[in-house]
């Protein structure tokens, strides 16, 4: 792999700027992830996990067993807005309106 | 690392970070900013990063969000492009009683300078034609923006390292000890203590057992929130709108949940479904996007809602940075406190926002 190899295709990250964020002291997936936006994109990194988990271990000198992968999220794979929405009504997603009116002595900002 | 430091700030989310990049301008004093973990691994780096300022009450809270705000063109010629916008906010409501609250808020936001307008439906419909036309109403601020938060703390840093702060990662704070004038500090990778005249506790969930080292009871709640995002849409949203923005890039993140439930990072899926809801409620046409993933972080929340800011009363040179909405209002925090630090005044006055105010109560 030269420099200019891309790592991660959704976010088209290469191996430059991998290393570039092992330099500032990255050390796990996810600190290059929030740093490049390597494995942000469709695939999840499913496509990148194991390539930037190599240049890490390379790059510090480690076994590639030390360096833990990414954390996973929902939904794992693409899926509609529309199949996910629920049909209860929400208690914990509050509108930002509704938060300024609260009344004095329980307000709370965002 | 040497060990010993004019002034240590603990932890580098946006808060500690823009703290050390505003002190370093002053290009007097050796600074060493410790993280526990790498930087944005806090929630600087899982929040909607809204720069948001029109619906912040009471109006004097309101007003240190819009300084804040007004602050963000002056910092992106300092430290480079973090993708500031200055869109305009939204905030739909779905109901007519509303309207009162709405014209309350606008009038509120008026005293301090808050320019807010009270949109008919038709009025937001021309703004962001892709909202809801179920919505009854809007208001409305041409102040409100959102910003890159994961360019924003890598630039703080950059900046500061370029002025000689030193930054210290993967390296827990475990022990402080208060000497007769300087701190003693103590860290998971070193044997030997830290020492240093001053110290600034800038920890956002953590800020509770980061307190506790010296004694105090800092009063705050972590809140988890969680997001979710979908693919690349071609741009179709304008402005940031109270629950959802999309990004440069054309993702939209969606999302805008409360649970007190410690620190748990986990997603669920009751709240992500609630979440696809209330986007669909928002914006119809969204029901057909594909969502890519979701996130969740924990919020800072102090007891009363409003930021703890200044010095910690009753303990010399030590000083603490800790509230919600953080990125909004990084830059004037930084500013502020710098300010405290270096000449033992400020531009805005922070009493309002003392820790002291709990204390009264105790
Ligand atoms: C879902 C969500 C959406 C949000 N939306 C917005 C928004 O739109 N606009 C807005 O302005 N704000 C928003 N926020 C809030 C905002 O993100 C936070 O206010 C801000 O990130 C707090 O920054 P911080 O630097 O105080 O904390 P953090 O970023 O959490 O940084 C604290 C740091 O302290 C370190 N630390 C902790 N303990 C120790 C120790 N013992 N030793 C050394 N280091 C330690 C941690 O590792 C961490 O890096 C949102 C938050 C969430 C969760």
């Amino acid at each position: 792999m030269d420099k200019s190899t891309i790592v991660c295709r959704c976010e088209e990250i290469n191996v430059d700027e991998i290393e570039g964020a092992i330099r500032l002291g990255a050390s796990t997936f996810d600190d290059i992830k929030r740093l490049t936006r390597c494995g942000m994109g469709p695939c999840q990194s499913k496509i990148c996990m194991n390539l930037v988990r190599e240049l890490i271990a390379t790059n510090l000198g480690v076994s590639i067993s030390e360096i833990p992968p990414p954390r996973m999220r929902m939904p794992l794979k693409i899926t509609r807005l529309g199949i996910l929405a629920g049909k209860t009504s929400s208690s914990n997603v509050v509108s930002v309106f509704d938060e300024a009116s609260l009344e004095a002595g329980e307000r709370q900002n965002d | 690392m040497t060990d010993q430091y004019d002034i240590v700030i603990i932890g580098c989310g946006v808060i500690g970070s823009s703290i050390a990049y505003h002190l370093s301008e002053y290009k007097q004093k050796r600074i060493l900013v410790i993280d526990k973990g790498f930087p944005l691994s806090g929630t600087s780096g899982s929040t909607q990063a809204w720069v948001w300022v029109h619906n912040k009450v009471p109006s004097w809270y309101g007003e240190l969000s819009m300084y804040s705000a007004e602050l963000y063109p002056f910092l992106e010629r300092k430290i480079g492009d973090v993708e500031y916008k200055r869109t305009g906010g939204i905030a739909p409501f779905f109901a007519q009683t509303d309207w009162d609250k709405a014209l309350r808020l606008a009038e509120e936001q008026a005293e301090v300078g808050i320019k807010v307008e009270v949109l008919t439906r038709d009025q937001v419909l021309e703004k962001e034609p892709a909202l809801s036309p179920k919505i009854a109403g809007a208001t409305y601020s041409d102040m409100d923006g959102n910003v890159n938060p994961f360019r924003l703390v890598e630039l703080y840093i950059k900046a500061a390292k370029r002025n000689e702060v030193e930054f210290s990662f993967y390296n827990p704070v475990t022990e402080m000890v208060m000497e007769k004038d300087h701190y003693k500090i103590y860290t998971k990778n070193k044997k030997d203590a830290i020492t240093t005249e001053r110290v600034i506790l800038a920890g956002g969930p953590w800020s509770k057992e980061i307190g506790e080292l010296l004694g105090l009871d800092i009063p705050v709640k972590q809140v988890r929130g969680q997001v979710i995002i979908t693919e690349p849409l071609a741009p179709f949203l304008k402005h940031t709108i109270g629950g959802m923005r999309q990004a440069e890039n054309g993702e939209v993140l969606i999302g805008f949940s409360k649970e007190e439930v410690g620190y748990d990072r986990r997603t669920t899926m009751d709240v992500i479904q609630e979440t696809a809801q209330m986007a669909i409620n928002y914006i119809p046409s969204l029901a057909k996007a594909n969502i890519v993933r979701s996130f969740s972080g924990v919020r800072v929340i102090p007891e009363d809602g409003f930021p703890i800011l200044g010095k910690i009363p009753d303990k010399k040179n030590a000083y603490i940075a800790a509230m919600h909405s953080g990125v909004t209002l990084s830059p004037l925090v930084g500013t502020l406190m710098a300010e405290l630090v270096m000449v033992g005044e400020t531009s805005i006055c922070l009493k309002r926002y003392s820790l002291k105010r709990f204390m009264n109560y105790a």
